[in-house]
């Protein structure tokens, strides 16, 4: 009886202990932090993309035949490019999250301590083949100009970056998820236990806050994206990449790909509480 | 009686014009850069060099990328970046990147030939020319005096991010300073007998004397400055206090163009000259 009653105990404060090595790292404020600073490295990235017209070619699998492998010239440079970057250990750094999962190479160089502030069921929430979808299918024929300037490589060097930055950014989901949970455990474990999605998503869901960020990657999008010559200050209207498609980005995809990628996180936290048996239930 | 011979001639030159027309409207005859459009260009990559610096600056100097004895990578001799910029040339050299006029690799030996159909770049540039390579010279300066300047001291384990932003940013330093080699024909085509006599004598001072406008380089320098106060600031909704925090020190960008950037665009130009009329 005695037994029962310090174990949990012992795992409790196993669980803060390492709790407190990891929480130095994430925190809701580092996260909102870091979400920020990603805006430009999204912005940049667009507008690098938008230097090449659309390239076609590069999405046709019948355009090329690169011997001993299938797919469009995108595929084979994201996949060789991912499973090199695997080997250099790109992919030990759990905000990072492959493309291409399958067959990944091991990294092959020291292993680097990372904080292991996530739990490892909810790690594993890889959602870059919906990405993948939106990318191709709605993003890219919003801000890219039609046309082909042969620069097909350099075309898929550039979507894949810009690929990685938003990736990166619905991912750190899982990040700002466990953060809040941390924070404040006790407006998260009933929704959690009662699988009460859609009171989840309201509890993730600040409007204020997300309508600040769309109007911030707006703005940041005509500071960045503007023609700066000595001349004059900002030359209005001409932009490298159109204001408003990265605030609809924002907006349609990457706030609420952020938000699914935390509500999972929270249903699959359940699975690894552990502190209390009594509480635990199994969870698909 | 003299209309006939004038007629005949008149018509000779109106074939040869119309000859020229024709091969200057049709791809692969090079006539798609001019000083303009060239002017253009690296004005644009500019932008594209700043970004790759602010992107850079994301990361501390995160040192173990660039110690050959950290990697330690099995059949692989060198630094972390090495092995990231060699095999993400060879993936891009498959992939058809080289056969654009305007790439130069990094590790061009034993480059892998491109695996994808022959795009018709315009074959701008002199043959005898068009190959010359100093990326040996702009990575010693990129990892011995750009970084030091650039990259805050410290450690966050990213090393192979690193190695990738490293490599965009090399990419587009060596794209720029390579263009002198369009910039140098272009010039060239403009008023080649200003240049002819200068290339045969060898005159390497003289034709750098050509090339140098220190009231452009000096503007360029400080467009570089403005756009990387631009593009370094960090923007916020709240007020114009912004102004005061910064992703990077936006005087490396000025030193950057005019420490290295201009001076090695133009001696690419002079080597480019030098073998033009072989």
């Amino acid at each position: 009886m005695m037994l029962r009653f310090l174990l949990p105990l012992v795992v409790l404060a196993s669980c803060k202990e390492s709790n407190k090595m990891a929480k130095a790292q994430y925190t809701v404020d580092s996260a909102r932090a870091s979400l920020v600073r990603q805006e430009d490295t999204i912005i940049f990235a667009l507008i690098e993309r938008a230097r090449f017209p659309l390239n076609s070619p590069t999405y046709n699998q019948s355009y090329t035949s690169i011997p001993q492998f299938q797919g469009s010239l995108l595929d084979f440079v994201i996949s060789n490019t991912e499973a090199m970057q695997s080997k250099a250990g790109r992919y030990i750094n759990p905000e990072e999250n492959p493309f291409i999962p399958t067959n990944l190479p091991p990294s092959v160089v020291p292993r680097y301590p990372f904080s292991q502030f996530l739990h490892p069921a909810a790690a594993l929430i890889n959602m870059n083949k919906e990405i993948w979808k939106l990318y191709f299918n709605e993003l890219l024929p919003m801000f890219v100009a039609s046309g082909d300037d042969g620069n097909y490589a350099q075309t898929a060097v550039t979507d894949l970056m810009l690929l990685q930055a938003i990736s990166r950014r619905i991912h750190y989901g899982k990040f700002v998820a466990e953060a809040k949970f941390r924070e404040a455990p006790q407006g998260y474990e009933p929704l959690i236990r009662g699988r009460d999605r859609e009171a989840l998503m309201k509890l993730l869901t600040s409007v204020r806050v997300e309508e600040m960020v769309v109007k911030r990657v707006e703005k940041k999008a005509m500071v960045f994206g503007q023609e700066v010559s000595l001349d004059h200050d900002v030359k209005g209207g001409t932009y490298k990449v159109d204001p408003s498609v990265v605030s609809l980005l924002y907006q349609k995809w990457l706030i609420p790909l952020t938000k699914t990628v935390e509500s999972r996180r929270e249903c699959r936290k359940i699975k690894t509480l552990n502190y209390n048996p009594s509480f635990v239930k199994r969870i698909d | 009686m003299h209309r006939f011979p004038l007629v005949i001639l008149l018509l000779i030159i109106c074939a040869v014009k119309c000859r020229m027309a024709k091969a200057e409207q049709s791809p692969g005859s090079g006539n798609v850069y001019t000083l303009a459009s060239v002017r253009e260009d690296l004005i644009r990559q500019e932008d594209t060099i700043i970004y790759g610096l602010i992107e850079r600056a994301k990361f501390p100097s995160n040192s173990h990328t660039y110690d050959a004895k950290y990697a330690q990578i099995p059949g692989f001799c060198g630094s972390l970046v090495e092995f990231v910029v060699k095999n993400t040339e060879d993936i891009q050299a498959k992939a058809g990147r080289y056969k654009n006029p305007e790439e130069n690799p990094f590790f061009p030996e034993n480059l892998p030939p491109s695996s994808v159909p022959s795009y018709p770049f315009p074959q701008f540039l002199h043959p005898g020319a068009a190959s010359i390579n100093i990326n040996k010279s702009i990575w010693k300066m990129y990892l011995h005096e750009l970084l030091p300047l650039l990259a805050t001291s410290g450690d966050d384990g990213n090393y192979a991010q690193t190695a990738a932003s490293d490599l965009s940013l090399l990419q587009a330093v060596s794209k720029r300073i390579h263009y002198g080699k369009f910039v140098a024909e272009v010039k060239f085509r403009d008023a080649p007998e200003d240049y002819e006599p200068l290339i045969r004598a060898k005159d390497r001072e003289g034709l750098m004397k050509l090339l140098t406008f220190t009231s452009v380089e000096e503007a360029v320098r400080m467009r570089v400055e403005k756009k990387a106060t631009v593009f370094g600031q960090e923007v916020s909704l709240d007020s114009n206090e912004d102004n005061e925090k910064r992703k990077f020190d936006p005087s490396v960008a000025s030193r950057l163009y005019k420490n290295w950037v201009i001076p090695l665009t133009k001696e690419v130009q002079v080597e480019y000259l030098l073998r033009r009329l072989g």
